[in-house]
């Protein structure tokens, strides 16, 4: 193993995760450290929209023919994590005509196949579109999971015997000799699978040569050693309908703006987004005025996101990235590519290479890029192979997906567990016997959660972005416990509290921005009958100081004070 | 009518004109394919509370059976575009609709059932089978009464004959423990053409009445009894052309026979409705039907109206007359009474009407068997493999029936009437017939 070299790629979003496997696929020994979950930065904060390149292709046609590249082979490659939705450019009376033959111009440039729909034949696809809608161009736009993309990609690279530590926060770079040689991390609790309460140990993991693919979070690494990396880190809000309004993408076809898409995502819709300049990527404003401009601005093409139910809202950072001295004030108009910044060459840094920008839907490629530029540094010659070998879950999904077993499961539970298991779907559902619903929100049964927690330990966050259990209407409220359960007894209750409470924290964080009607009255129920079934408004063992029990009346014999009862009524502490 | 959308209907405009902005040209596009309706939003109401799945009554006995949380709001925000995969386990649904009054938050729990099996029937059942025929004929019973009641001795014949029951069984699917109910002699609408019509005419007391299929051809003695308690407080009556409510072919997803059936009832009632008449029902599943399933499936010309006029008959008498009154000043000679609610009556509000009005009788004692459901919902216990569990539901209303000091059963709904007698042996009136005794006999 000695003469293999060794890679170190910090951060586990699509793009990490997609040069690991590139990398472990060309035989190099790969690890991957990232201080969250898998997508815990930016890929887990996006909304899910896998770009035909329509978007693009007025502004940048550069990657609006990538985008339409790479959706082809992910639509291959990862058809487990994709939805073949279609899209829509759609143009309201108040949008001019000359962006719209622009818009159709552009895509036909960049060899993005379109058709035009009269108003009319655009509700007939999508009936709740407003009734003002003039015309809309159609585009092959998709919906995509970034959670099981990025899952898929890390296992991959596992299978090609990488090693992925997630909860590995990198504490420092290590440098000697004026080249990186590794990096410090700090393991939250211990190396492996995520075990609440387990120690936290320190490592220190040499490689022949460092990645540093954080994204909006490169800065804080390239400080590390000195480095100067300005990425210009740009928020964005996502608002998360309950049902899907539409099942094809919609945008709004007029030149850049805030809130002028709707994703249909799994069972919900997702509005998206804004674009804002922020300072540090962990701290920023999420006000709710930009939630309100979402659906405001949505309406007028989906009228009826006036009234439906949003279930929470999120916010993401893109690692937006411009050479120095561009000089671009609006972070809108900072271009999506990517790029390669190569310490060595730029600050005379060896051993280390940064990539920055980009976006989602290109991962692949951009993992590519950077995996022949690590080879060609360690002189290693060995060809890509990303975009022929499919992810796992993804390999003949579709010859599958017709003669898929029902596996005892309700028909609505069966098609969606096999669509998120894609071939894994007998290997997985198969197991458990019986097998029940645990999420009924999504549809997840207990075979997925014993999965996903082989997989990713008393993480529930990540049990979450595996299977979805606790991303529907109730928002954890009716499952969060039960998943929670589904750690006993192989971790113990101390642990599995522990992780039910930070899942729950996870759930209720994006729950905050959606606290009026529907969304309001089900925290409220959620919240009286955590209270009164588990005590989780103040539970006696979260208590700093104990309850002195003997104190209270006892209900014993009033009249001669005599206690005659003996039974604890407390239920004891955790563990007893 | 609930929160998810009128459905079109073939040459009706499928939005709902106050939602046509002003100045906007009207623009009749067909957005739902083929009278598919997308009921997603509905669960946008759900709070996933699970009070649904606790009053179901096939849920309480059937363990393998998801319950209407999963059957309405769940299924249908798992379903996407061109997934027509609706569990077959809707079909264990009896529709007795108790769901709908158990939510506290207004999910339109029964028609997204409604739908589901209308959508499962037309679209995974196999129109050959015989599963698929004998429902088709069990949702249109109205059919085979027409026919039976044109040779009623000869059909009580051979339906009451137990070797025809034990091939029904075998080879059609109906269950051979039940007794059919017998066709009667004359049927009502016979009865009325020969007393010539109404006997009263009044210029502001109109009421247009909806007897259904079973006071037609089975227990024209209801249906009688509706006519001269109303006459006797001064109602003129029509009694016009009119087909099934409905409600045995929504619960085994015949959802276009329910339409066809619907446009005639909607159209001869509608205009009756325009006329000043208000439309009454004896049987408590019409009246549900043409007030909640109507706007909620259909949109007809005058669906609305219809929905909007529609009452129970003892309901609309206590709302307009003094009936209180006169069921105090009257008596009659026994017998006591066991009266069971039927879900669909309660669903209305009605449950508790004819025990609060007949307690003040003098001469009968009455008393309300308890809240459980009969367990036979329409076609549902009819059916070979649902008869056990149609039973096992029953059970509850049995044993307080036992209880119960009368040895004479009660209720507005004919199915739960059958359930009653199947079992417990009683005979089983309807309150019209005691107000007769009470009020017109006399």
């Amino acid at each position: 193993m000695a003469d293999t070299p060794s890679v170190l790629v910090i951060g586990g979003g699509s793009t990490g995760c997609g040069i690991a496997r590139d990398l472990a696929m060309r035989g190099l020994d790969v690890t991957l450290v990232e201080k969250g979950n898998l997508t815990h930065g930016t890929t887990g904060r996006m909304h899910g929209l896998l770009h035909s390149g329509g978007r693009y292709a007025v502004s940048d046609q550069a990657s609006a023919r990538e985008c339409i590249q790479e959706t082809r082979v992910l639509e291959e490659i990862a058809s487990h994590c994709v939805e073949e939705t279609g899209g829509l450019f759609v143009k309201r009376p108040e949008d001019t005509e000359e962006y719209f033959e622009r818009k159709l111009r552009g895509c036909d440039e960049c060899d993005i196949p379109t058709e035009v729909l009269s108003g009319r034949e655009a509700r007939q696809r999508e009936p709740y579109l407003a009734k003002d809608i003039d015309k809309a161009i159609t585009v092959p736009d998709g919906a995509i999971d970034p959670f099981r993309l990025c899952v898929a990609n890390a296992v991959s690279a596992e299978n090609h015997g990488a090693r992925i530590e997630t909860h590995a926060e990198v504490t420092d770079l290590l440098v000697e000799a004026g080249e990186v040689v590794g990096v410090e991390v700090r393991h939250q609790s211990g190396k492996g699978t995520r075990s609440h309460g387990a120690a936290g140990t320190i490592e220190e993991i040499e490689a022949d040569y460092v990645v540093n693919a954080t994204g909006a979070w490169a800065g804080q690494i390239g400080e590390m050693a000195g480095v100067d990396i300005e990425v210009r880190p740009s928020k964005g809000v996502m608002t998360v309908m309950n049902v899907r309004q539409v099942d094809t993408v919609i945008n709004r076809c007029k030149p850049k703006g805030n809130a002028d898409i709707i994703v249909p995502h799994e069972t919900t819709a997702i509005l998206g987004t804004t674009d804002a300049e922020v300072d540090d990527p962990e701290d920023y404003p999420e006000e709710q005025w930009e939630v309100d401009l979402m659906i405001d601005e949505l309406s007028k093409l989906v009228p009826k996101l006036q009234s439906a139910r949003t279930i929470r809202s999120y916010w993401g950072v893109r690692p937006l990235y411009e050479p120095p001295g561009s000089g671009t004030t609006d972070s809108e108009d900072i271009t999506r590519d990517f790029f390669l910044l190569d310490h060595a060459e730029r600050d005379g840094l060896p051993g280390m290479t940064s990539i920055v920008g980009g976006k989602f839907t290109t991962y692949r490629m951009m993992a590519e890029d950077i995996s022949d530029h690590v080879c060609a540094k360690l002189g290693v010659s060995a060809t890509c192979r990303t975009a022929d070998v499919a992810l796992p879950g993804s390999k003949n999904y579709r010859v599958l997906e017709d003669a898929m077993d029902d596996y005892g499961l309700t028909s609505p539970i069966a098609k969606r567990s096999t669509q998120r298991l894609g071939s894994r779907a007998e290997e997985v559902l198969s197991i458990t016997d019986p097998n029940p619903v645990v999420c009924g929100c999504e549809g997840v049964t207990r075979a997925e959660l014993q999965d996903a927690i082989g997989q990713a330990g008393t993480d529930l966050n990540a049990v979450r972005i595996r299977t979805r259990a606790s991303m529907g209407n109730c928002q954890g409220g009716f499952c969060t416990h039960a998943m929670a359960q589904e750690l006993h007894p192989e971790y113990d209750a101390a642990q599995s509290y522990a992780a039910l409470d930070e899942l729950y924290q996870e759930r209720w964080k994006g729950q905050r921005h959606a606290l009026w009607g529907e969304q309001l009255s089900q925290a409220m129920l959620t919240y009286a009958l955590h209270a009164t079934t588990m005590n989780r408004d103040s539970d006696p063992v979260d208590r700093e100081e104990a309850i002195d029990f003997s104190a209270f009346d006892d209900g014993g014999d009033a009249a001669t004070g005599t206690d005659t009862r003996t039974t604890a009524a407390d239920g004891g502490a955790h563990g007893d | 009518m609930s929160d998810a959308e009128s459905p079109p209907d073939d040459d009706v405009p499928s939005v709902p004109d106050d939602e046509i902005p002003d100045g906007d040209e009207f623009e009749p596009v067909q957005v739902f394919p083929d009278n598919e309706l997308d009921l997603r939003e509905g669960a946008d109401d759900c709070y996933k509370c699970s009070t649904c799945d606790t009053n179901c009554p096939v849920a309480e006995v059937d363990d393998d059976f998801p319950g209407p949380k999963f059957q309405g709001p769940e299924q249908w925000r798992l379903k996407q575009k061109d997934d027509h995969d609706v569990d077959d386990s809707i079909m264990d649904c009896s529709n007795c609709m108790r769901c709908d009054n158990a939510c506290p938050s207004d999910v339109p729990l029964s028609q997204m059932h409604n739908e589901a099996r209308g959508e499962y029937v037309d679209q995974q059942m196999d129109k050959l089978s015989v599963e698929y025929w004998r429902n088709r004929v069990l949702a249109n019973y109205r059919i085979s009464a027409w026919f039976a009641s044109k040779v009623p001795r000869l059909a009580n014949a051979v339906m009451g004959n137990s070797l025809v029951r034990q091939v029904g069984e075998k080879v059609f699917g109906v269950t051979a423990e039940r007794e059919f109910p017998e066709f009667a002699q004359q049927t009502f609408r016979q009865w009325w053409a020969e007393r010539g019509g109404p006997q009263v005419r009044s210029e502001d007391k109109r009421v247009a009445y909806f007897h259904g299929c079973y006071a037609n051809y089975n227990t024209p003695e209801v249906a009688k009894a509706m006519v001269r308690v109303f006459e006797h407080f001064g109602y003129q009556i029509a009694v016009p052309d009119q087909g099934c409510s409905g409600t045995p072919m929504y619960a085994n997803g015949m959802l276009d026979d329910a339409r066809r059936d619907a446009k005639l009832n909607i159209k001869e009632f509608s205009e009756l409705v325009e006329e000043g008449y208000d439309v009454v029902c004896s049987c408590t599943s019409c009246s549900m039907s043409l007030r909640q399933e109507y706007p909620e499936l259909f949109s007809f010309e005058g669906t609305a109206e219809v929905s909007a006029s529609t009452y129970e008959a003892v309901e609309y008498l206590r709302i307009h007359e003094d009936l209180n009154d006169a069921i105090s000043a009257a008596s009659v000679d026994g017998p006591d009474l066991a009266y069971h609610a039927p879900c669909h009556a309660r669903n209305q509000g009605l449950d508790r009407q004819a025990v609060e009005l007949f307690r003040d009788l003098d001469g009968v004692g009455i008393e309300d068997v308890g809240e459980s459901c009969s367990g036979i919902s329409g076609t549902y216990g009819w059916k070979a493999e649902k008869y056990d569990k149609s039973m096992a539901i029953g059970e509850e209303m049995f044993e307080h029936m036992d209880e119960a000091e009368g040895e004479t059963g009660m209720t507005e709904c004919p199915t739960c009437a059958m359930q009653m007698e199947h079992g417990s042996g009683y005979e089983i009136r309807h309150p019209l017939e005691l107000l007769e005794d009470a009020l017109v006999a006399a």
